[in-house]
């Protein structure tokens, strides 16, 4: 088995502890991410997806339990030690995409790279190469919000691979795409995954991605419910991809 | 991230233009009437050093900031001053506007003087550019200002008419950087009282016999006449120096409000921008911008808001007061010093910071979940 390199043991989260409004969205969750998975999380709207996904890309800390991430636990970390380690180690993939819609594709994933200190040219470079590598060449000086919705989640997508993370987080990248464009995006991570060998932790409530992952984590009421594990990660043969 | 900052600005261009507008106006303000304070400053520097050791007698009710008028000083009092012990000499002085053409604001003043005195007027070291000084019996003849010749086109053995009667240009004093003295012509006092058929003089200088005693010499001169005035250099330059006072604080005042409103839209901006742009901050910090980094750019784009404003209001304030200078002959010449263009630009570059940190604080202190949530 390849290597862990995020772990999350027994985490749970409360909002507003003690408070009449009081949620318990997680409720005590074991996790391993090796290198190389594609996880899809799955299940209804409000059993705790979004949240447990937040704890795995260090955006929120967890009211119980550990996250660890290389190796190392990020639970006395900082504020500027989380985003350190997002900085390195994680990419972020989002439903609405959160482009800059004045800026530029280019812009856009170069500004990922100039936060984690590169020089604008050099950030030009890379960023360039990536938006090439997604099937964006010939967009890269068109303003994000003019470009289609499956469009700009590939340069979102582009922008979360600009540092090399480890593990790319993204939570209902299809959501607001429709079916084509939506498999287009799903396709993509999936040879990234698959080629590339980059690692994938997806939430989503659409049946589909389920055929692309090796790993399927169901979630109800804050649980995981039931996890299918594909023994074979290219179950989805290349040749049905679009690449 | 200067590039980027600049970029951002340009994403919402009306309210960056008129949040611009806004420190623009206030800095322009403090440039045109600091640049007024400090003509006056600098010009009033000049005379005072003319004027050291003097005893300045004139009317009550005139006064030496708006110009002697009326002031009746006979010959007969002149020769009392002259009595009076501690006197060393007395010097009196017409005084006589000149027009060129119809327009009163390019007139000339005309100085009446003994010429034998008139180091006392000008300073011994003031020497002359062409022609002679005036020497004691003279007639019909003036020496005039550097401005005067060049604007007149005035040459020794030129004549000249003033109140009526012909003069002969005689000398023309170098540039002294003095606009009493560089526009202005010097006529023998004798010849000049003749000439406007005066019986009195406006003004009397006094030069005392000890610099020391010119206050209490200028009581005796007050004690002995009532409706005089006598004032040292030392009381005009406090006179003087408080109404500067008062023009400084006036037009810094001015501005310095109009600055700080400016100020104020840096602010208002900069909360809308936060507000506007939380999704974006919570992608940044995603993708792991630090506190201090955010906090960092959005200080950037304020200051950089401001600091064009600056800039722009140096630029237009310089150009209110280069027309100022042009389109009328104030009697000042507005200065902008090097301190007073760097000093607007870092007092805008702060009203930036000042401004942009509230905003900048709360987009550092975002929670990037909440943020990203936001709809
Ligand atoms: N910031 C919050 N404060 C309080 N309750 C929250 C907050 N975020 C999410 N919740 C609640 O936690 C539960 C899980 O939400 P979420 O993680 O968004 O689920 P999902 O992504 O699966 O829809 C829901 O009941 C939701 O209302
Ligand atoms: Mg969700």
């Amino acid at each position: 088995m390849s290597k862990v390199i995020l772990e999350v043991k027994g985490v749970e989260k409360i909002y507003n502890p003690g408070q009449p409004n009081e949620v318990r969205a997680v409720k005590g969750i074991d996790l391993k991410v090796h290198k190389g998975d594609f996880i899809a999380i799955v299940g209804p709207s409000g059993s705790g997806k979004t949240t447990f996904l937040d704890i795995l890309g260090c955006l929120l800390r967890p009211s119980k339990g550990k996250v660890i991430i290389d190796g190392k636990e990020t639970e006395r970390l900082s504020e500027d030690g989380l985003a350190r380690v997002r900085r390195e180690k994680l990419g972020f993939v989002f439903q609405q995409y959160n482009l800059i819609p004045t800026f530029t594709a280019l812009e856009n994933v170069s500004l990922a790279l100039r936060v984690a200190g590169k020089s604008k040219k050099s950030a030009e470079k890379r960023a360039r190469e990536l938006l090439e590598f997604v099937g964006l060449g010939k967009r890269l000086n068109h303003p994000a919000g003019l470009l289609s919705g499956g469009e700009q989640q590939r340069v979102a997508i582009a922008r979360a691979l600009a540092n090399e993370p480890e593990i790319i987080l993204a939570d209902e990248p299809t959501g607001n795409l429709d079916s084509k464009s939506g498999k287009q995006v799903l396709e993509l991570m999936k040879w990234l995954n698959l080629e590339k060998g980059y690692t994938f932790v997806v939430v989503t409530h659409d049946p589909e991605i389920t055929r692309y992952s090796n790993r399927v984590i169901y979630l109800k009421d804050g649980k995981i419910i039931k996890e299918i594990i594909k023994k074979d990660r290219r179950i989805i043969r290349l040749d049905r991809l679009i690449k | 991230m200067l590039d980027v900052a600049l970029k951002n600005i340009t994403r919402v261009k009306t309210r960056s233009f008129l949040t611009i507008l806004g420190i623009l106006i206030g800095i322009a303000a403090i440039v045109a009437l600091g640049a007024i304070a400090g003509g006056i400053e600098a010009t009033v520097q000049k005379s005072m050093e003319t004027a050291a050791g003097k005893i300045i007698v004139f009317q009550k009710g005139s006064s030496v900031i708006t110009g002697f008028s009326g002031s009746e000083i006979t010959d007969e009092n002149v020769e009392e001053i002259r009595e009076i012990p501690g006197v060393k000499e007395v010097i009196p002085m017409l005084f006589s506007i000149r027009r060129r053409g119809s327009n009163l604001i390019e007139a000339t003043t005309v100085i009446g003087i003994s010429p034998e005195k008139i180091d006392y007027f000008k300073g011994k070291e003031v020497g002359m550019e062409e022609g002679r000084e005036l020497e004691e019996g003279d007639t019909d003849s003036v020496i005039i200002g550097k401005d005067v010749a060049d604007e007149e086109n005035l040459e020794v053995g030129d004549e000249i008419e003033i109140a009526g009667e012909y003069f002969t240009v005689v000398g023309i004093i170098e540039k002294t950087g003095d606009n009493d003295i560089d526009r202005g012509i010097i006529a023998p006092i004798e010849e000049l009282k003749d000439a406007m058929k005066a019986e009195s003089y406006p003004v009397v200088f006094v030069i005392p016999e000890d610099v020391g005693g010119a206050e209490a010499l200028a009581e005796d001169i007050k004690d002995l006449f009532e409706n005089f005035e006598a004032m040292t250099e030392k009381e005009i330059a406090r006179q003087v120096s408080r109404l500067l006072t008062n023009i400084r604080f006036f037009t810094f005042g001015i501005g310095g409000i109009a600055a700080v409103v400016g100020g104020l839209g840096v602010m208002n901006t900069m909360i809308m921008t936060v507000m506007e742009r939380r999704k974006e901050i919570g992608v940044l910090k995603a993708i792991g911008a630090t506190n201090r980094m955010i906090l960092r750019q959005f200080l950037l784009e304020a200051s950089l808001l401001a600091l064009i404003g600056g800039i722009l209001g140096l630029f237009f304030g310089s150009v209110a007061v280069g027309i100022l200078i042009l389109f009328s002959a104030f009697a000042v010449a507005p200065v902008i010093t090097p301190a007073l263009a760097i000093g607007s630009l870092i007092f805008a570059f702060l009203l930036g910071l000042v401004g942009g940190f509230y905003p900048a604080w709360k987009a550092a202190k975002l929670d990037p979940v909440v943020a990203l949530r936001y709809e």
